[in-house]
């Protein structure tokens, strides 16, 4: 799967995008805690609000815990600030 | 329509080429967000806009299909900028268009609502010697 790193978020991950190939990522749930161990610096913003960290499947905003194939799309959000 | 694009725009051109579709038009609502010279107490020299772009054409469509749902709308423009932009220039516009005044003004804000909490755009403002993500208040509605 592909995951992609938005706004400051970029400067925790030093880099926009990357490919994950891992069997043990089936959920975001799962997908979450491979990524606090390869970021530990997410963790203090994981653990806001639930929402803090936006996780979108395929261009659409997820709030529970889905499953993940390896073809998705995932991206992780700040809080936006468009407008 | 929905346009993300780096290029400036001519509100007037932008609306015309809309309206001149639609014979029923009575209404026109815009909103137009400019980038301001303070914020947070600090003098803005520029901001930075980032989006993630396939998603943020797929929300829009979204909020515009929910808006035309809601109210009895005859088109929608938004036109949302990214890149580098400079104190005064347009962020963004969203201009609906309808019948009568009320569905156009009601939709207009709808769809701003929307934008300022879901659409994915982030602000990177610059200051004289540092600069600071922003990030929108969130709604309770």
């Amino acid at each position: 799967m592909i995951i992609k790193y938005f706004a400051w978020l970029k400067n925790i991950t030093n880099i926009e995008e990357e490919k994950v190939d891992d069997k043990n990522i089936t959920d975001v749930k799962t997908l979450k805690e491979f990524l606090l161990k390869k970021y530990p610096q997410l963790d203090q913003y994981m653990k806001k609000e639930d929402d803090f960290i936006r996780v979108a499947i395929n261009l659409e905003y997820v709030t529970t815990n889905e499953p993940l194939n390896s073809k998705d799309e995932i991206a992780l959000f700040p809080p936006v600030s468009g407008g | 329509m929905i346009k993300i694009q780096e290029e400036d725009f001519n509100i007037e051109d932008e609306i015309n080429r809309i309206k001149l579709q639609h014979l029923n038009v009575g209404a026109v609502s815009t909103f137009i967000g400019y980038v301001r010279s303070l914020n947070n107490q600090q003098k803005v020299t520029s901001i930075n806009l980032e989006v993630y772009k396939d998603m943020a054409y797929k929300s829009l469509e979204d909020i515009c299909l929910k808006a035309q749902e809601k109210w009895n709308m005859i088109d929608v423009l938004i036109i949302h900028r990214f890149g580098k932009l400079n104190v005064k220039e347009k962020i963004v516009l969203v201009a609906t268009f309808s019948m009568h005044r009320k569905e156009s003004s009601d939709a207009c804000n709808f769809i701003m609502d929307y934008l300022k909490k879901d659409a994915p755009f982030w602000k990177k403002e610059f200051y004289d010697d540092n600069y600071e993500w922003l990030e929108n208040t969130r709604l309770t509605n």
